[in-house]
């Protein structure tokens, strides 16, 4: 059809002939970006890295009725507080924030695969997690000489790991409900301090009443804690005991996460209502 | 061979017709310019072409493939293109350097890093994060981010919006320097001056219809009228002109100017009169429609008396 209005003919664009990179390469490559965003980023540093250490060592320096149950209990309480910080808080504020900017948008109009993304980006959410997990167990082992074998810290990554990959897909999906960057944090912080404090992150849950334990036991961060609790008490050779119902809890959550993830992740944006469109309409 | 082609493509969102049977196609290694006033269906149209949004009738294809295609062939297409998203879509806390080394690692043969940098004119800046950028800075990392894969069909939604003239010079000397490879660009912009500096070719959307598709210059000459511009020179009788010219004379500044829309018959009266004064026309201007007048006048709302002028017929120069 363009007869007048052709250009002068051009050279075409070069045709790209070499192959599409390698899944390693590319995941190499995200996950090392993912956590240089992670590092870069003040407040997910002191809510995951910062604060459990802090309130270790108030607890430390101001509580002397602190019997070596109550310092099991509170190590594993506040590892799994920086854990959850980083891979629900921190992560869900990061996917949110990269898709207001367009970042997402631009990614999923790149040859970078979708699993690739996400991949790289529940990789550095765990290692930063884990990374947490580890200063506050080296806080308790500084502070209450905690005592760690070999055994206890494989069944610390193994409660640790999976506890972080549920809570960052769960994280993932619930980016589907939270509009704009301004509004994950108090949506993230609503939904992750009750459930860490009814589960006894800052402290034992003696006094609570039954019903209350029961209904923690099925939420993601209660059978993170008490798995950790009983690997630190864990002494002697072999790998420590990890209650299998508290896996299963934590893989549910991870299961129910990925398939919320799939059904109703958003990569664009959401605008402001266009005057003669209906709401969502152009997303 | 046609690098984007668009068959009457129809867009709704609810009962909000956004972009209604428009149909146009663009040759490998052509600069065509998408331009129409806001609300006109330019984002929209250059969305569905990048794959974000799925047509409600018609279809689009980008060299020669369904934009909306994901899986193994969907990431080949990919490797192919190169995007300027409306808004600037960066990560804040990336230095450039990082920012450009992470997109060169996901195409089949990028460009050196480096010298995507010094293309984009950042040569002083590969450590600074691009939070700490300005935007005009900000809108060249985006399109060194965009160009990186050697794309062969590049679409730039209103790349300069927002910028000061400075930094949209320096945005187009870096698109000018790109498209002298060959590559097939759609921009869309609402600058008129954009689109003549960079596009062969103009395509005109209002209210979600082509209202005109041409060269820039064939656009110009069609709906918009020429200039006659003549400076009088001090004796001239000007109380004798003509009164289909005595009415464009500024008198403070003793010079004709006028749109002219019947240039022969306008000029006829002029020669005539000054050859019956004896007034030397040295100095007297003709000047081509500006491309803006012509736009404007496609494009103007109903009430506009310029209106009647261009809404009868569309500017088509398809052979």
């Amino acid at each position: 059809m363009a007869d007048l209005h052709s250009p002068a003919p051009r050279a075409a664009g070069p045709a790209i002939t070499g192959r599409l990179p390698g899944a390693a390469r590319l995941l190499a490559a995200q996950v090392r970006y993912q956590l240089l965003l992670l590092a870069r980023n003040p407040r997910a540093m002191i809510l995951s890295l910062a604060f459990p250490l802090l309130i270790l060592v108030l607890n430390s320096t101001a509580r002397h009725d602190v019997g070596p149950q109550l310092e099991t209990a509170l190590v594993a309480g506040l590892a799994t507080f920086g854990l959850i910080a980083t891979a629900y808080v921190s992560h869900a504020i990061g996917l949110v924030t990269s898709r207001q900017d367009g970042v997402l948008r631009r990614w999923r109009a790149t040859p970078l695969p979708a699993w690739c993304f996400f991949a790289g980006k529940i990789t550095a959410t765990a290692l930063m997690a884990l990374a947490s997990v580890v200063i506050a167990v080296a806080g308790g082992i500084t502070l209450f000489h905690a005592h760690v074998t070999a055994g206890t810290a494989l069944s610390l990554l193994v409660t640790f790991t999976l506890g972080a990959l549920a809570w960052a897909a769960i994280g993932t999906a619930v980016t589907a409900l939270i509009p704009t960057a301004q509004s994950a944090g108090p949506v993230l912080m609503l939904t992750y301090i009750p459930v860490i404090l009814f589960s006894g992150a800052l402290g034992s849950q003696a006094g609570a009443p039954p019903w209350l334990s029961t209904v923690t036991s099925y939420l993601p961060a209660r059978p993170i804690i008490s798995g950790a609790s009983q690997a630190l008490r864990h002494s002697g050779g072999g790998i420590a005991f990890i209650s299998g119902r508290d896996l299963a809890v934590l893989a549910a959550w991870a299961a129910l996460g990925v398939v919320a993830s799939f059904r109703f992740f958003r990569w664009d944006p959401a605008r402001p209502q266009h005057p003669h469109t209906p709401a969502g309409a152009a997303v | 061979m046609t690098a984007i082609e668009v068959q009457h493509l129809v867009k709704r969102f609810g009962g909000f017709t956004a972009v209604g049977d428009v149909s146009f196609a663009v040759p490998a290694g052509q600069v065509a310019a998408v331009l129409g006033p806001n609300g006109a269906g330019k984002t929209t149209t250059i969305e569905i072409l990048e794959g974000f949004l799925a047509p409600s009738q018609g279809s689009v294809r980008v060299l020669g493939v369904d934009p909306r295609r994901r899986g193994a062939a969907g990431r080949a297409w990919r490797a192919r293109i190169g995007l300027v998203l409306q808004s600037t879509s960066l990560d804040l806390q990336l230095t450039v350097a990082e920012a450009v080394s992470l997109y060169a690692g996901l195409f089949p043969r990028p460009m050196a890093p480096g010298e995507v940098i010094e293309m984009i004119g950042l040569g002083a800046d590969t450590g600074t994060r691009i939070g700490a950028l300005s935007g005009g800075q900000r809108r060249r990392v985006d399109l060194g981010l965009a160009v990186i894969g050697r794309p062969e069909v590049l679409f730039l939604d209103e790349p300069t919006t927002g910028l000061d003239p400075e930094a949209r010079r320096a945005l187009w000397g870096i698109i000018q320097s790109l498209v002298a490879g060959g590559t097939t660009v759609l921009l869309t912009t609402h600058y008129i001056e954009e689109a003549q500096r960079l596009a062969d070719r103009v395509i005109v959307l209002a209210d979600g219809r082509l209202i005109a598709d041409a060269s820039p210059d064939q656009l110009r000459a069609h709906g918009a009228t020429p200039v006659i511009r003549y400076l009088l020179p001090a004796s001239a009788p000007v109380a004798d002109l003509p009164v289909a010219l005595a009415g464009h004379v500024d008198p403070a500044r003793h010079e004709l100017l006028m749109k002219s829309a019947d240039l022969t018959a306008d000029l006829g009266t002029l020669v005539s009169w000054a050859r019956h004064h004896h007034v030397d026309l040295t100095g007297l201007e003709i000047a081509p429609p500006s491309l803006e007048d012509a736009y404007l006048s496609l494009t103007a709302g109903p009430g506009d008396p310029d209106r009647a002028r261009a809404e009868p017929e569309k500017v088509s120069y398809r052979g």
